[in-house]
Order: C-alpha cells, then sequence, then structure tokens
C-alpha cells in the first residue's frame, strides 16, 4: 500500500529547499520507525515522492507526498507516528491510505491554489496593484519573458491563470502546474505590478491547495 | 530583536543566498528561555553554518551546556558577504539562532578555534554582533569572551581579542568558566575582578594578567604573570574517562546539507603513533577510548533522535581503537534493517575487521584515501610516519580488487630534511599505484581508475618535533610544486596543490606572538574575511596589514628557531614536554624512527598525569 500524506511547510521553513524538504521528511520517517520502502543500490534511501515541489519563500499550507509501505498502517496511526517525528516546521495534517495503483499524485496534479497577502510597509502598493486586477483580466495575452534552465524565451501568462481574485484584501490565484504549462506565482505577481505601472512587491504567499483536473484538492481521490 | 528588526531581517533572508543558514529551527535544536538567574552562552563558529554544522565539539558543548538548568547555549556562525552586508545596511547585528539575539546580550560568547584562517571572521563577528573588538575597549555590559579548541594551544595572536582561553578538553572547563562568570554578575563584581575569577578556573589563560617582553632580534625574551590570580604555566583540561564525559544523545539536524551531514561516534581521543608534524596527535594526549557498550548505546540514541542515514567514527587513528572488528560487527548487525550505513576512514584493514565488514555489505563504498605523508622511506622516517611502500601498495591492491578504483593519496611539501628526490619521489608512488591496477587483470578489477595526489603546504606547528624548523619559502614552494606538477603529468593522476600563500599565513599565527595580533587586526581592518576561501583570500590585504603592524612574514614563518628559544606558547603545558619533543626532533634529523609509545614508553611526559597514561 502507499499513504498519501497531506503536510504543512511552515513560514519559518520557507526557505528550505526541495531536495532539503525531502531529506527532513526521509529522516523523519526512518525516526518514526514506519514501515518505509527501501530503494535497492548500494546506498538504500527511504522511497518518497512528492507531488509538486515547493519554491524557496513559499509556504504550503496543504502539500502532499506519498509513501510507499511495505506493511499496512491505519492512517490514524500512520499520522500520529509521522506527527511526532516531523521536525518543527513540517505538521502532517491528513494520511490516505491507498491500493499501490491509484495513479502517482503528481501524475494527477493539474494546478495549485495560492494566497498573496502584503508584506507590512508594502500595503499602498498593494493597494494598487488590487485596483488593477480588472484591467489585468481583459488582458487577452500576458506576453513575459520565461527563464528556463535552457535560456530565455517568451511566453504568456494568460492562458496559466485559471482563477484570480480578491479576498479580504488578499489574492487568490489558481495557477496552472502540469507538464503542458506552468505559471509561476512571482511571474503573477511580476505581470501585476507591470500592468499597474509600479514596482513589483515581495508579497508573502502560500501554497493553498494542490488540485487535479477537476479543480479538486488531490488527496480528494 | 524587536519586530520592526525582525521584518527587516525578514526581508533581508529573502534575498539573500542559502538563507536556511541563519534561521535555525532545526530538529532537535534547543529554544530555552531566557529567565533570570540563567547564563547565556553563545557558541560562535567562525566559519559558515555548513562548515560549523559538521564539527563534533561544538554538538557536545551546545547538548551539554543545554542540559544545565541554570546555562542556556545558542548557537551563531559567521554569515557568508552577502548576508554580511546586509546586516550592516539593514541595521541588524549579528545574532544566534535560537532566540535571535545580539551577540552582545549574551553573558558569555566563545570561539572555537578549529584552525588560524578563521581568525580574521572572529573579529568581525564580535563587530558585526555588537561586541568591542578589542578586550580592552570592553565595558561592564559586555559579554565575555571565551575560546578554546586545538589553535587555543598557541593563543598569543589572538591576546587582546580574546579575554579567556580555555586549554585542552572543554567539556568541564566550559561549566566551570559559565558559572564562575555567573557567581561573578551575581556577586556585582567588576568586569575585571570576573576576569581574575576565571584565571582561578583550571585550565583556564586570562591574556590580560601576564606580560611579554622581546629582545632586539625579536624573540620572547621573558613572559610572566602580573596577578596574584594568574599562575604559570597554565595546565591543559584532561577528561580521563570518555565513557562518563558528556556527549549528545540528540544532535540538531541541520535541513540545508552541512559539510558533514550523518551522525559522528567520537571512538577514541588522543593518539600515540607520534608522527612528527602532526599537532593533534601530540595535543590530544593520553590515548582514551570509549567504551564498545556506550558507543552502542550513543549510537542507538542517536539514530532514534535524528533519523539520520549515515553514521561515521571518528578519532584521530580509528585503526589504533581495540576493538574496532567487535563494534563495526555490531553497529552494522544492529542498524543493517533501518537503512543506516557505516562511512569508516581508510584504514588499515586487517583480515578479521575484512571478514566483519563483509557480513554485511552496508559500509560505504567511496573512494579510498591513504595519507603516505612523503615519498620516500628516508622521508617517512624523518616524519615518523610509520607507513611503508609496502604496506601501501598491499593496501591499494586489496582495494583494487575488492571494486575500488578511486585512490586519494595525501602527502606535504616543504618537510624538514626534504630533498627533490623525496618529491619525485611521490611520482613514483603514484607510478606503482597505477601499476598495482593494472596488474589486477581487466576482468577483475572496477574500471576508470583515478589517483589524486594532493600535496599540502607543511605548517610547522606548536607543540610538535617540528616546532623549532623552518616553513620553506614562497619561491622554493613553488619551484617544488612545478617540479611536482611536471612530475605528475601521469596518466589518470590528478594533481591537487595548496596555495602556498595561504600556508604561509597560517604558519605565522600557527607559531605567532602577541605582535600578530596587531597583523590580525590590521589585516580585519583591510576587509580580511573568510580566508579559508579560496575566492576571499586577500593576499595584497595581508601583506599591507604586515607592514602596518611593523611584523615580518619571515620571523615568524622560515626562521629556524634555537633549541632554548621561549616560546609563546611555552606558556601552556599540555601534557608532553618540550624536552621530548626536542629529543624527537634530534631523532627526526636523524631520520631515526620512534615506535608507538603503547609498545614503548619514551617519556613525553604524561605519565606526570595520574591515571592519564597506560605505561
Amino acid at each position: 500500500m502507499k499513504m498519501l500524506l497531506v503536510f504543512k511547510k511552515e513560514h519559518d521553513l520557507r526557505f528550505i529547499g526541495h531536495l532539503d524538504l525531502q531529506r527532513a521528511m526521509q529522516r523523519a520517517i526512518r525516526r518514526s520507525g514506519l514501515p518505509a520502502s527501501f530503494s535497492q543500490g548500494f546506498n538504500p534511501h527511504i522511497i518518497l515522492s512528492f507531488a509538486a515541489p515547493l519554491a524557496v519563500g513559499i509556504t504550503g499550507e496543504r502539500e502532499i507526498a506519498e509513501i510507499p509501505l511495505h506493511l499496512p498502517v491505519s492512517p490514524n496511526d500512520f499520522l500520529e507516528r509521522l506527527g511526532r517525528a516531523l521536525p518543527p516546521g513540517l505538521v502532517a495534517l491528513e494520511a490516505i491510505g491507498q491500493p499501490d495503483d491509484v495513479p502517482a499524485a503528481m501524475a494527477r496534479l493539474f494546478a495549485a491554489q495560492y494566497a498573496f497577502s502584503p508584506r507590512k510597509g508594502e500595503e499602498g502598493c498593494w493597494q494598487k496593484l488590487l485596483e488593477g486586477l480588472p484591467a489585468f483580466l481583459a488582458r487577452e495575452s500576458i506576453p513575459y519573458i520565461r527563464r528556463t534552465k535552457s535560456g530565455e524565451r517568451p511566453d504568456d501568462l494568460r492562458p496559466g491563470i485559471l482563477n484570480l481574485l480578491e479576498k479580504k484584501g488578499e489574492l487568490w490565484a489558481a495557477l496552472a502546474l502540469n507538464q503542458h504549462m506552468t505559471a509561476k506565482p512571482d511571474q503573477l505577481i511580476a505581470s501585476l505590478a507591470e500592468t499597474a505601472g509600479i514596482k513589483a512587491p515581495l508579497p508573502c504567499i502560500r501554497r493553498m491547495a494542490l488540485l487535479d483536473s477537476r479543480f479538486a484538492p488531490l488527496e480528494q481521490v | 530583536m524587536d519586530e520592526m528588526v525582525l521584518q527587516r531581517l525578514d526581508a533581508l533572508l529573502a534575498r539573500v543566498q542559502k538563507p536556511a543558514r541563519y534561521v535555525g529551527g532545526e530538529l532537535n535544536a534547543r529554544v530555552k528561555a531566557w529567565r533570570d538567574g540563567v547564563t547565556t552562552f553563545a557558541f560562535c563558529f567562525p566559519d559558515t553554518y555548513e562548515v560549523a554544522m559538521s564539527h563534533l565539539g561544538m554538538k557536545i558543548i551546545y547538548d551539554l551546556v543545554n542540559r544545565q538548568e541554570d546555562l542556556l547555549c545558542e548557537r551563531a556562525m559567521m554569515p557568508w558577504t552577502d548576508m554580511m552586508e546586509g546586516l550592516k545596511e539593514e541595521g541588524i547585528p549579528l545574532y544566534s539562532l535560537e532566540n535571535k539575539v545580539s551577540l552582545s546580550r549574551f553573558d558569555a560568547v566563545g570561539f572555537t578555534l578549529q584552525y588560524e584562517m578563521s581568525y580574521t571572521n572572529i573579529l568581525h563577528m564580535l563587530d558585526l554582533g555588537g561586541i568591542p573588538v578589542r578586550s580592552a575597549g570592553r565595558g561592564e555590559e559586555d559579554p565575555i569572551v571565551i575560546a578554546g579548541g586545538p589553535c587555543a594551544c598557541n593563543p598569543e595572536p589572538l591576546h587582546a581579542f580574546i579575554d579567556v582561553f580555555l586549554m585542552g578538553d572543554g567539556e568541564e572547563a566550559t561549566l566551570e568558566a559559565l558559572r564562575e562568570i555567573a557567581r561573578g554578575r551575581r556577586e556585582g563584581h567588576k568586569r575585571a575582578d570576573i576576569l581574575r575569577m576565571l584565571a582561578g578556573v583550571p585550565g583556564a589563560y586570562v591574556p590580560a594578567l601576564y606580560e611579554a617582553a622581546y629582545r632586539e632580534d625579536g624573540t620572547l625574551s621573558s613572559f610572566a604573570s602580573t596577578d596574584m590570580a594568574a599562575s604559570l604555566p597554565i595546565e591543559k583540561r584532561i577528561v580521563l574517562d570518555l565513557d562518563e564525559a558528556a556527549y549528545p544523545g540528540d544532535i540538531p539536524v541541520p535541513f540545508t546539507e552541512a559539510v558533514h551531514d550523518r551522525i559522528v561516534l567520537e571512538i577514541m581521543r588522543g593518539c600515540t603513533r607520534g608522527c612528527r608534524f602532526c599537532q593533534a596527535g601530540m595535543l590530544y594526549r593520553p590515548v582514551r577510548e570509549r567504551s564498545v557498550e556506550k558507543l552502542f548505546e550513543l549510537a542507538q540514541k542517536l539514530v532514534d533522535a535524528t533519523g539520520y542515514e549515515e553514521m561515521s567514527l571518528s578519532s584521530l587513528s580509528t585503526g589504533d581503537y581495540t576493538h574496532l572488528t567487535e563494534l563495526v560487527q555490531g553497529l552494522n548487525a544492529r542498524f543493517a534493517d533501518s537503512g543506516v550505513s557505516l562511512s569508516l576512514p581508510s584504514l588499515r584493514i586487517d583480515g578479521r575487521l575484512k571478514e566483519a565488514l563483509s557480513d554485511t555489505a552496508r559500509v560505504k563504498k567511496s573512494g579510498l584515501t591513504l595519507a603516505p605523508e612523503a615519498g620516500t622511506q628516508r622521508l617517512r622516517d624523518v616524519i615518523n610516519k610509520g607507513v611503508t611502500e609496502e604496506d601501501l601498495l598491499r593496501t591499494v591492491t586489496e582495494a583494487f580488487s575488492q571494486g575500488y578504483s578511486q585512490i586519494k593519496l595525501y602527502f606535504m611539501m616543504g618537510l624538514p630534511t626534504e630533498t627533490d628526490e623525496d618529491l619525485l619521489g611521490i611520482a613514483a608512488l603514484a607510478r606503482k599505484v597505477a601499476g598495482a591496477y593494472y596488474a589486477i587483470p581487466k576482468g577483475e578489477r572496477a574500471r576508470g581508475l583515478r589517483i589524486t595526489v594532493s600535496c599540502a603546504v607543511f605548517v610547522p606547528k606548536p607543540f610538535t618535533p617540528f616546532q623549532w624548523a623552518a616553513q620553506d619559502t614562497l619561491e622554493e614552494i613553488r619551484r617544488k610544486q612545478k617540479l611536482l606538477r611536471e612530475a605528475l603529468s601521469i596518466k589518470n593522476v590528478t594533481f591537487n596543490w595548496h596555495d602556498p600563500e595561504v600556508s604561509g599565513i597560517e604558519a605565522c599565527f600557527a607559531r605567532g606572538d602577541r605582535r600578530m595580533a596587531e597583523v590580525l587586526y590590521q589585516a580585519y581592518l583591510r576587509g580580511c574575511m573568510l580566508d579559508g576561501w579560496t575566492e576571499h583570500f586577500k593576499l595584497g590585504a595581508w601583506m599591507e596589514a604586515f607592514s602596518a603592524a611593523g611584523a615580518d612574514p619571515a620571523f615568524y614563518a622560515t626562521r629556524v628557531r634555537e633549541k632554548d628559544e621561549l616560546f609563546p606558547w611555552d606558556l601552556l603545558d599540555i601534557g608532553v614536554t618540550k624536552a621530548f619533543l626536542w629529543r624527537e626532533n634530534e631523532r627526526a634529523l636523524k631520520a631515526q624512527t620512534t615506535p608507538d609509545c603503547r609498545e614503548f614508553c619514551l617519556g613525553c611526559g604524561l605519565t606526570r598525569f595520574e591515571g592519564a597514561c597506560a605505561t
């Protein structure tokens, strides 16, 4: 069986990169004594996969990892044991047991929901950003230069913005995150600022949920 | 720090490289409350987080101090240049990782002195932490600045910046010093009196209570205590029973990878081999072993508390640990199922141990590293490195037939009595190692032979038989490096060498006197920092610092010292006597070897300490 884990990566861990997070999770699983599976080879490691790496600087409210187990464990037991072993800043929220043949969360991922809130001292510029929202959404294409490992190329942000609205002074966005299209949260802020004609603020970004193509959270299989 | 500063810090962290270095919050980090009656101590590591978090001593002291009701310990490290500039721009002091408190607010801050080229970082950390850099400039409110660690054995180049040095094993001395500071503060004593009280702690050296005088030729003429409270010489502290000594059952587990990111089991302290260039071999005498039972207990606790996937054994000479086979077998048996691998340093692998290792194939097979140190038998006899060419070739043949194909060979250049023939011997040895590989039939050896020859520049260190010796001049080292580079252009052999300029500065501090403190200060003023990192070492600024301080590097590095010269570090009694070191120096020059002292006692001086020495 495998266990789908919903966990939170808190503010204090926002600078921990993906590989570091993976290592921290593997060590927590080892401390927990849960019957995790090991990879073959000379330096066996605990097998574990994340639905989507989280960029450094962003906190995750409901991140998803999958952990194959070689003995059955109840979700409650799993949650309790892993919860005790996790380092401060990582919180186990929910565990869902799944047969091995359920498609991987990574393969089902379609989009991610983000919330952006202004940092202290940037409220004024944030307001301008929000005021520019209708004009921004009215644009049919939002060209930008995408930086990748292989270089720079022009791209369009607009089709990757699946939903964008203001909620109690915060900005909420559902952005495409799949093999065909990816819209990045910092690019959204940069493009919004460009449309509003202001310098891009540095908001606090939280990833609220990982969604499948039905726009349902991945954990709701 | 108040809310406003924390917000500025938050924004700063978002724009520096590797911010995870500066936030703490690791698993097993201890965040104790600051309350009345608790004496606060900041353990400062004068290098980056990744280096600091690889250091066993910090973990021992951190755990030990935090286990005391009346004390707390937090960590601080040297920030990288971008963070350092950011802290200055934003007006944020260098702070501890746990409670984010400015260094200036601690009762005491303590630096560990692991290598000379971290000294400028100490001055920068003090300044960034809001503490006056010079001891003489500190007031009643400022922390007491402590230092310990191997380089404290010659404390004089730092005498102007450190209030009190703790000599030898730190486990007991640290607690005693902190409690003395606590008592001094509680009883309302002045700073100067607290320092006098600290001088009463065994192993403590308070430089302000001593005076040095120099001859016209620059050598030390006298060194004397100027205060009733300050004794001379200072005897180093020795923790005799390692099973009873403090050792952490849990350690902070960094999120971001440290240089050595694993469980470290210190199996033994000290070494009896008597290599004549090796300071640690003299400094950490006598040899003390932890029992196998104690090590099993600690290993289990640490695996449970950290979840680390790797464990290594630490000592100066792991092959000499009495019960190594039993230990390796036992550790493998205990942790094989939990996927924890054991990494062993390269050592003589005798038959029984080999069996133990192949029982469970859990030992990580990284490349093999060997340290012949010198290229000819004559020079290996001079330095008393008891390795023969035969040993070495047998070991590598064994390794090649087991599937290793990567061998690292460590050497030094500039050793006393060294000739070009000795240097060319390094190349000859590398060729023979390659020959040993090709002697194994093609189907039976791993592919991809790679021999890495690293050659460090010899730095004569205090408390070694070579403390009287000269370091080679820069020109000579460059000539020798060129010679070796040409001789080592062999297929499958890579040659690495050290920057001779860095080794030259290191040599000045290693055997420096009080006047080197001014060189250090001048270098600090000129922005020297992170000197151990090649990209930051500024030779020009260092040369300016020497001339501004009126000091000559040649006096410290490339001068042969007289037998009876009074050394700055003679203030310390490490157990091994100067008479023994001189005898060893004379034997070295005659290429006479000295046996391991467990076979034959040579009277190094340790027997003076009751129970210190088995013989």
